[in-house]
């Protein structure tokens, strides 16, 4: 959204507290959400439990077209809807929750990069996993896509939202890339991640961050998600302290509401 | 030693080798690894419409884009990320994915997609060098190429439009901006002593920004506060692209 709204936006939620009716939504888990729409999801439901914050997850249909900027997911909070990773960060700061307030600038500046790419690297492909790979787009995406709309506008959606990916990844210069080569930059985008991890607990030594709310939302879906192929998570799987880095965030924070 | 190494790409002004970004990004690191590289502008040539910029030729392979030419180097061991540890190497990896993502819209914008600048400067300068009928296509081409990436990168339903994007592209950028110049604080480089290709990546894009004769830039008068990092652009330019040796 434009500035001036951003900070009308801010200025409201600094007014409320967290109310217990938060809810997020998010497209139905079992039969229509795709993997980067899951990774961006669960990257959200991670950064607002390591908030502390109560939230309640919702599965529509049209969650994707009922979000302000067209991206999943999206929270609705007291009269106010916010979409994305970074927005929500920025909401929940001016409602005075943040995890980042206790590094340093050098520190927030080497947050926000690696942040980037995560967004840049992984995020962009698993999109083009799911979209410009022929096989895994007719097999998955497609009929998962639409699989709650009737034909025909089941098949106008689909290839619409392909065609939209598609041109994306050729206009930032993925269009001419082979699915190996993506397989080699998630490797080296996973081996960036692992080194800079190292033997800590989180990215950020003892307290974690909205970098490792990305990180878990990202490496949890790829290796839990099944695909056409399994190198994708095979490649991931080759880190192992990234693995325990999920097992352990999993466990924290996910795994003491379910029991 | 490496075979004979040649580059193709844009010409240079503004007392810079090169005014595109991502040819700078190559030159800067073939000076930093001392690369022998021979350098064919492009300028005035047909290649202007033909080519895709920046190119490198060695032998009988030829690589494309700044990244892959960057690792073909590396792997002819002409290598200036030696001595960082492997820590190193994955800020280097993440700090150029911030580049990419936040601040090349906001350079897009600046040279292809303002009004003023575009008329006055870019298209003034790109049809200068290309070769008659071209000067009418190849800076119409790129402000297209300029406007659907920016569009379809950072547009979102349904603000389609770019004057609505304007001011996030531009507050993510002056962000950027911040982060590189927490992060160099007040070293000469942004890894120790010597340049490494993230400072190669970091001069290709501020480089033009700062040397270009922009007549409306808020985006520069931001760098402009920035002395650190204007002082790390004129440092490298000095130490390597002196005005006696151009090209090297």
């Amino acid at each position: 959204m434009s500035l001036a709204a951003e900070a009308f936006v801010s200025q409201l939620a600094a007014a409320e507290p967290w109310p217990e009716n938060a809810t997020l939504y998010q497209p139905l888990k079992e039969d229509q959400i795709l993997l980067s729409d899951h990774a961006s999801s669960l990257a959200v439901q991670a950064y607002l439990r390591m908030c502390g914050l109560p939230v309640q997850v919702l599965c529509r249909v049209n969650s994707e077209f009922m979000s302000p900027s067209g991206k999943i997911p999206f929270i609705h909070v007291g009269n106010q809807v916010v979409s994305e990773l970074g927005p929500i960060v920025q909401f929940t700061k001016a409602k005075g929750h943040s995890l980042s307030d206790g590094l340093d600038d050098v520190q927030r500046a080497e947050m926000k990069a690696y942040m980037e790419l995560v967004n840049n690297m992984l995020l962009t492909a698993e999109l083009y996993i799911q979209w410009c790979d022929d096989a895994t787009a007719a097999e998955i995406s497609r009929p998962r896509y639409s699989s709650p709309y009737s034909w025909p506008l089941s098949k106008i959606l689909a290839y619409q939202k392909q065609w939209e990916v598609r041109r994306k990844m050729n206009a930032i210069g993925w269009g001419g890339k082979t699915l190996q080569q993506v397989y080699e930059d998630v490797s080296q985008c996973c081996q960036a991640l692992s080194q800079r991890l190292g033997m800590q607990p989180y990215f950020f030594n003892k307290q974690p961050t909205e970098l490792d709310a990305l990180v878990f939302g990202h490496l949890f879906t790829i290796l839990t998600t099944r695909l056409t192929s399994s190198e994708l998570a095979e490649r991931v799987k080759s880190y192992s302290n990234l693995l325990s880095f999920c097992r352990r965030i999993e466990q924290t924070y996910f795994e003491d509401k379910s029991s | 030693m490496a075979a004979a190494m040649e580059l193709r790409c844009w010409g240079g002004d503004w007392g810079l080798p090169s005014v595109h970004t991502d040819s700078l990004i190559v030159l800067a690191y073939a000076k930093f690894c001392g690369a022998n590289v021979t350098v064919s502008p492009i300028d005035w040539t047909w290649k202007t419409i033909t080519a895709s910029v920046p190119e490198l030729f060695c032998g009988d392979s030829t690589v494309q884009e700044p990244a892959q030419i960057l690792n073909f180097m590396r792997k002819q061991r002409l290598n200036a990320d030696y001595e960082l540890t492997a820590r190193q190497g994955a800020d280097t990896m993440a700090y150029i994915a911030l580049l990419e993502e936040k601040l090349r819209p906001a350079l897009l914008h600046t040279f292809w997609v303002d009004a003023e600048n575009y008329a006055n400067l870019t298209r003034p300068w790109f049809a200068s060098r290309s070769p008659f009928p071209l000067n009418f296509l190849v800076p119409c081409r790129h402000a297209n190429i300029a406007l659907s990436r920016i569009l379809l990168t950072k547009g979102e339903a349904p603000l389609h439009r770019i004057s609505e994007m304007e001011g996030k592209i531009y507050s993510d950028a002056k962000e950027c901006l911040n982060l590189l110049s927490y992060r160099l604080g007040a070293a000469k480089y942004f890894f120790g002593n010597s340049p490494t290709s993230l400072d190669a990546f970091v001069f290709g894009f501020l480089a033009p920004l700062e040397k270009a004769n922009l007549p409306s830039s808020p985006l520069l008068s931001h760098l402009r506060q920035l002395e650190n990092l204007t002082g790390f652009c004129d440092n490298i330019l000095a130490a390597f692209f002196s005005s006696d040796r151009p090209y090297g």
